[in-house]
Order: structure tokens, then sequence, then C-alpha cells
């Protein structure tokens, strides 16, 4: 008796479709992908990302032909995740393999295919969705553009990348920023950018994580926990924006993952990998970049990159300090705003600000600058505002757009 | 899904063919009480006899005892885990309870038990086709209790193999009509199958028949057999070659009137069986491979290694078909996998 080893297309095929001739370079970028080394260094929480790592294992062996190690991978990998539903469809072509020969991912017969409406194409996304992740790995020592200068405040930092459905997890170390971990994740049923309550997109734009909800106090459809974010923020406020309540959350407990666009906006993760992230970052001082592709740049290109908008900051900070309140003015948009007061309301109150100051400098402590650049170019700024001979000062927060050559400040206010 | 197999009665030692031949007589003739009763009887001197313990099983299950059945088949391959149609009739209980999983493992160790085992592997592919159905269910969360029909697996009536330590392995011809795509049938083989006696039959008009030679050579006693030969070799060709194109009139058109279906069925639920058997493939192919045929007078054996595939599934097994020449052509009386 021997069985027929069966070919199953789906792999070459559906699963890695981005471009089918390169089907077979494709799986060798999947034999390589290495899982060793992104788990090394997520030792908080083994269970985070640990689902996905073995899917692709299984996925691994279905290329090289190893049907048999595949089915039993799967079958535990169920055991262990049962309402990872990818991984159901794919333990389930893996059984029908040893019956019929397979046309794609999640072959399955066509009454049941219909009578699942989106449920098979969107495990068809994930699935591919992953893989792309996984495949296109940014370049080593890269980072989202987005972090032009980070404080040693912020200790960690995060990025979603929507285009490939992925979370990426930073930490902010004395040598720079690097990436400890990246997520799958779904985001809004109607896609991104976000700018009216109820369009169910997620928002692109610069965010921080505000609190950390207890998942306590939660429904069950929130899974492990809420991180939620400034949405919206000055620059989306300015524009006009509307709606609220955008979380990074985790998963109900019938669906360890989601569909790519599944939510009414919010970012939600398998609820290990939150689980994750909730235990790691802080809140207040994590910067959340949401884009719809992240630029990766070289880590140390970005203090080049910044120099110009630092020597900027350098003047206004000297500026203030000289006290020469017009020329600091000049700093400032006719349209700025801070917390509701136009520039004429608020002015008054930057007088005093600097006639207290007598012409004592000031300096900026723990300065942090994000960049967010769409058809406007505009910079986050973040620091401690700390007058010479001072302990302690306020933690401000400023919105920058460039206007030809010229940076101006369209919002400062004090946040902490 | 399909009940397959059956394994002629074969018994473990010829001293006690009487017994299990009754059992089974009684069993076939619906006669559950008694059957088990005689059962009984003989496992009180016997209580370790893996063939009638094997049958008491099968009394259990029809007698709508599933527990009773799983707990003698799984006592049976505990102390016999060289026999696989322990395990399989385990797996069919299991199925019949949808514990997919369970059945399965069992149909897994029947086929590591036996490797060639083709009701184990039918079973299996049905199981795996029903733990797919599931699997695909819970993937896209969908409503499973319009799908939750029990397959039926093959479960095997009586012990085949009884090749278990100081018993004698029957020496008569094993009849084992295991085919790899056998109906859902029970077969109540006799212990001693009989052709039954040709009756002239009128030919089925849509039986492909291999073509008389035009000119026939003249008419001497080795040359008629030899003639005779190759036409039951042709109809063997014939019914292989049906049943790979999945052409159904010629299929069932080879096997004559008189052909027994195995285990209890009426000809035309046999005719259905195979029909949905085969139909729903996608692909099949069956070879015929050292084909040997012997010949005696309208009676033909027609002995050779058959190689089936559909779709995933790949059996090479021993067959065995009884032929009659009914006219001018021949007609499958009896099919037997095993030697």
């Amino acid at each position: 008796m021997t069985r027929r080893l069966l070919s199953i297309f789906w792999l070459a095929g559906a699963v890695l479709s981005a471009a089918p001739a390169l089907a077979w370079a494709q799986d060798k970028a999947i034999r390589q992908i290495s899982l060793v080394t992104r788990a090394k260094s997520i030792p908080a929480t083994p269970a985070a990302g640990v689902a996905e790592a073995r899917l692709i294992d299984v996925y691994r062996l279905v290329a090289k032909g190893q049907n048999r190690d595949a089915l039993l991978k799967a079958e535990s990998l169920i055991r262990d995740y049962p309402t990872f539903l990818l991984a159901q469809l794919v333990y389930g072509d893996l059984l029908a393999a040893r019956t019929r020969p397979l046309q794609a991912l999640g072959d399955v017969p066509p009454d049941m295919a219909r009578a699942s409406g989106t449920a098979l194409t969107d495990l068809r996304d994930e699935s591919q969705l992953r893989l792309k992740a996984l495949r296109e790995r940014p370049p080593a020592g890269s980072i989202p553009s987005q972090f032009l200068s980070l404080s040693p405040r912020n200790k960690h930092a995060i990025a979603v990348d929507t285009s490939r459905a992925r979370l990426y997890l930073f930490e902010n170390t004395a040598t720079g920023l690097s990436l400890v971990a990246d997520y799958y994740v779904s985001v809004g049923k109607s896609g991104t950018e976000k700018s009216m309550e109820g369009d169910l997109r997620t928002p692109l734009g610069i965010y921080f994580i505000t609190s950390n909800l207890d998942p306590k106090t939660l429904r069950d459809f929130y899974g492990a926990g809420a991180l939620p974010i400034n949405y919206p923020n000055v620059l989306d406020t300015k524009r006009g924006k509307t709606g609220s309540g955008i979380w990074l959350h985790g998963n109900p407990p019938d669906q360890f993952s989601r569909a790519p666009l599944a939510t009414d906006g919010c970012v939600a993760l398998a609820n290990p990998d939150l689980d994750r992230i909730i235990r790691t970052v802080e809140i207040r001082t994590t910067p959340v970049v949401i884009a719809s592709q992240l630029q990766w740049v070289p880590a140390h290109s970005v203090q080049v990159e910044g120099k110009p908008f630092a020597d900027v900051l350098l003047a206004w900070q000297q500026t203030k300090s000289s006290g020469n309140i017009n020329k600091l003015l000049d700093f400032y948009t006719p349209d700025f705003n801070s917390f509701g007061k136009t520039l004429d309301q608020w002015s008054p109150s930057l007088r005093s600000e600097v006639s207290r100051l007598g012409g004592k400098p000031i300096q900026l402590k723990d300065l942090s600058f994000l960049r967010w650049k769409d058809s406007a170019d505009t910079m986050v700024v973040t620091f401690g505002e700390v007058a010479e001979g001072a302990q302690l000062g306020p933690v401000k927060r400023q919105y920058w757009v460039r206007q030809g050559d010229r940076w101006k400040i369209f919002f400062e206010g004090v946040i902490g | 899904m399909r009940l397959a197999a059956v394994a002629a009665c074969l018994v473990a030692t010829y001293a006690h063919a009487d017994d299990y031949g009754d059992v089974a007589q009684l069993v076939r003739a619906g006669k559950l009480p008694e059957a088990m009763t005689k059962a009984d009887q003989y496992l009180a001197t016997k209580p370790r006899d893996p063939q009638m313990r094997f049958l008491k099983g099968v009394i259990q299950r029809d007698s709508g005892k599933p527990a009773d059945a799983i707990a003698t088949f799984t006592k049976l391959t505990e102390d016999y885990p060289e026999l696989p149609e322990p395990y399989n009739n385990l797996a069919v209980l299991y199925a019949g309870q949808s514990q997919f999983d369970k059945a399965r493992t069992a149909l897994e160790m029947a086929i590591r038990t036996n490797p060639s085992y083709a009701t184990a592997h039918e079973n299996l592919g049905d199981v795996y086709a029903r733990l797919a159905s599931q699997a695909y269910n819970k993937a896209l969360q969908l409503d499973t209790t319009n799908t939750a029909v029990a397959p039926k697996l093959a479960l095997i009536r009586e012990l085949f193999t009884p090749n278990v330590k100081g018993q004698a392995r029957p020496a008569a011809t094993a009849t084992l009509p295991t085919t790899p795509a056998m109906p859902a049938v029970v077969a109540a083989a006799p212990a001693a199958p009989v052709v039954p006696a040709a009756k002239p039959a009128p030919v089925t008009p849509a039986a492909p028949v291999a073509a008389a030679p035009a000119a026939k050579p003249p008419v001497t006693a080795p040359a008629a057999s030899a003639d005779a030969s190759k036409d039951a070799e042709a109809a063997v060709r014939a019914w292989a070659a049906a049943w790979a194109k999945k052409d159904m009139a010629g299929y069932l058109g080879s096997y004559g009137k008189e052909f027994d279906p195995p285990g209890n069925l009426s000809r035309s639920a046999w005719e259905e069986e195979r029909r949905a058997r085969i139909v729903g493939k996608s692909s099949i192919s069956v070879g015929v491979d050292n084909l040997v045929i012997s010949v005696n007078g309208d009676k033909a054996v027609a002995k050779f290694r058959q190689s089936y595939k559909a779709d995933a599934l790949s059996v090479s097994s021993r067959k065995t078909l009884d032929l009659v020449k009914m006219g001018d052509r021949w007609v499958i009386v009896r099919e037997a996998a095993g030697a």
C-alpha cells in the first residue's frame, strides 16, 4: 500500500500569490523565516506571537511536501488555539488533502463557501497578510521614518502598518530604537483614514497611549484589555475630524484573531499579543504611529534627517529665553490654537510666562519629535520646559507645520 | 459513507467453524439474542477466543449497544493488537457517535497493523473528510447542525485474519471482498462461499464485452480453453476499464445476475452504493497486474493484483473474481479481495 504524496497547491499559489511566477522563491523565503530569533526577544510572555509562528511552521512543512508532519502540527495548534480560525482552515485543508487534491487555501466545499459569506475570503486575506509581513521584513537596524527623535522617557514605541495588518513594537534603549516583536492586527471594517464618527475607519497619524483600561470593566468582546489612544489629536481636530474611543484592544473569546478589516476603527490584536504590549508599554509616553505604509529608514539616518528641525527648535528655545516676545510670536501661525484659545486669546499668557522668566534661559528636557507627513508636513513635539535654576517645569506639547521653508507652531499646550 | 466490507467467514480453526458459522448465521437472520446466547456459551469455555469475541462485538453493535461493543472491541485491541479488524470496528462505532478524532486514531492503528487494509483506508478517507468538514465549519463559524449526519463506515462482520499466535492461519482461500471502493455493505458471506449454479440469464445489453474473435479457430479443446481464457481476461480488463471511466452501465453490466451482493443488500441497493461510491470520485484508475486466469468449463477464476487509485487514495491489493460464461460473455459472480 502506498499513499501518493499529495501536492498542495495553495501554498505556492493562493497563499503566496503576490507574484505567482516567483512561487518557488517565496517558498524558499518562507522556509527561511527565522522564528527562533523572533522568539528569543520575547521572553516575558512566551504565548505572544507563538500561535502565528506555529502556523507558519505548518506552512513551511507544506511547502516542503511534508503533509503528514504538517497535519500533526496543525492538529496540535488547533488543540492549543481552538478559536484560531485560520489554523482551523489550514487543518481542514490538510485533512481534506488526505482524500483529494487541493486547489486553494481553504478548499472548502462550494456550499460551505457560499454559506460562509465573506469569512473564507477574510481568512485567505489574513493568511496572505501574515505571510507578507513575515516575508518582507523591515531591514535590520531600520525604523519607521516618523520616529525622528525619541527621548529616554519614551521607553517603547509602537508603529502600525495597516497595509500589512501589522503592529511593530520597539524598545528605546541607550543605543536607540530596536524592534522587539511584531503582531498581526485587525483594523476598521471600512479601512483607514478615519474622518468622522461612525465611519468604521482606523485613523492615520501620530498618537499616544492615554490609559490602560482594566479588562474586568470591559465586555468580553475586548479580550485581554484595551489601551486607548488620543484620537482625535490636535491635527485631526484642526482638520475637523470627529469620533472617539479608538483603542488598541484584544479579541473576543470565540476568535483568536479577526479578519484584517473587522473593527469599528480600533486596532485589535490576539489576546496574548495585546497582553504582552499591555505589560510592556507605559501610558502617556508611548507613541503609536498608525500609517497606511511605513517607510523604514536606517536608525542612524534620522539624526541627520531631524537636524534642520532640531535647529528650528533651538531657535525657538533661544528666542523664548531672550524674552523678545514679538520675535517669539513670529514662530506661531495665525490660526494657532491652544485648547480652544486663539493666538490673540492665548498670547497674553505667553507674554506673562516670558516676563516671569525675566531673561532666564529655558531648557527642553526629554525632548522628542515625531514627523507626520501627508498633505501637510507636521511635527509632534514633546518636552519638559524647565527654567534655569528650577527643578521642575511643565510638560508641553507642540504641533508644528512646515510652511515653505519655515516651521511654525499651530498648537502649544501643557499636557502634564 | 460506505459500510464496506465484509469478510467471508473464515475461521481461526476448522474445528470451530460450525460454532462461528452458527452464530454468524443467527446474526444474519436477525436473531441477535440467540446469537448472543450462543456466543456467550462458547466464550464461557474459551473466554479469550478472538473470533467469537469479535462476533460478540458485532452482535452488541447490531443490538444497539455501542458502549458494550466499544468495550468488547477495545479489549480485543488490547489482547490482540496485531488484528486490524477490531480497530476498524471501533472506528465505525466512534464515527457513529461523531467522535471522529477517536475514529481516526483507531483507523490509523488498523492501518499500522495492516498497511494494505483497504477497508480501513476507505473508512479513514471518510473520517478525514468528516474531520475536514468539522474544521472548515469552525474556521468559517458556520452553524454545524445541518451537516451533522454521521457517516456510515464499513463494519467488519467477522474476523478474517486471526493471525494470532498459536492459531493456525486458515488454509482455505481467503475471501475478503474489501475492495477499495467496496460499497457500504455488510456482507454476510457464507462460511464456505459457493458460487451459485449458473442460471440462464438474459445478457445485459450495456455490458462491455470483449468482442469474440470474428473468426474462431477450429474448435479443438485446448484452443477453446485458450479462447475462453482470453475472453475471460478481456472481460476482467473491460470491467476494470469501465470502473476507471466511471462507466456505470459498463461496470455494473460486468456483474452477472447471479452476482451475490455482499451483505444482505439487494442488487439494486448494491448498485446504488457502487454508483454513489464511483461517480463521486474526480478520477479513478484501476490497474490489473499479474493476472492469472484458470478456466474450468464455463467457469473461470481470475486472480490479480489490483492497483486502485481514486483521488488521493491509492491501494494495491489482491483480488479474485469468479466468472461464469453466460451465452457468449463472461460475467462476474463473485468478487473477493485477498488471496
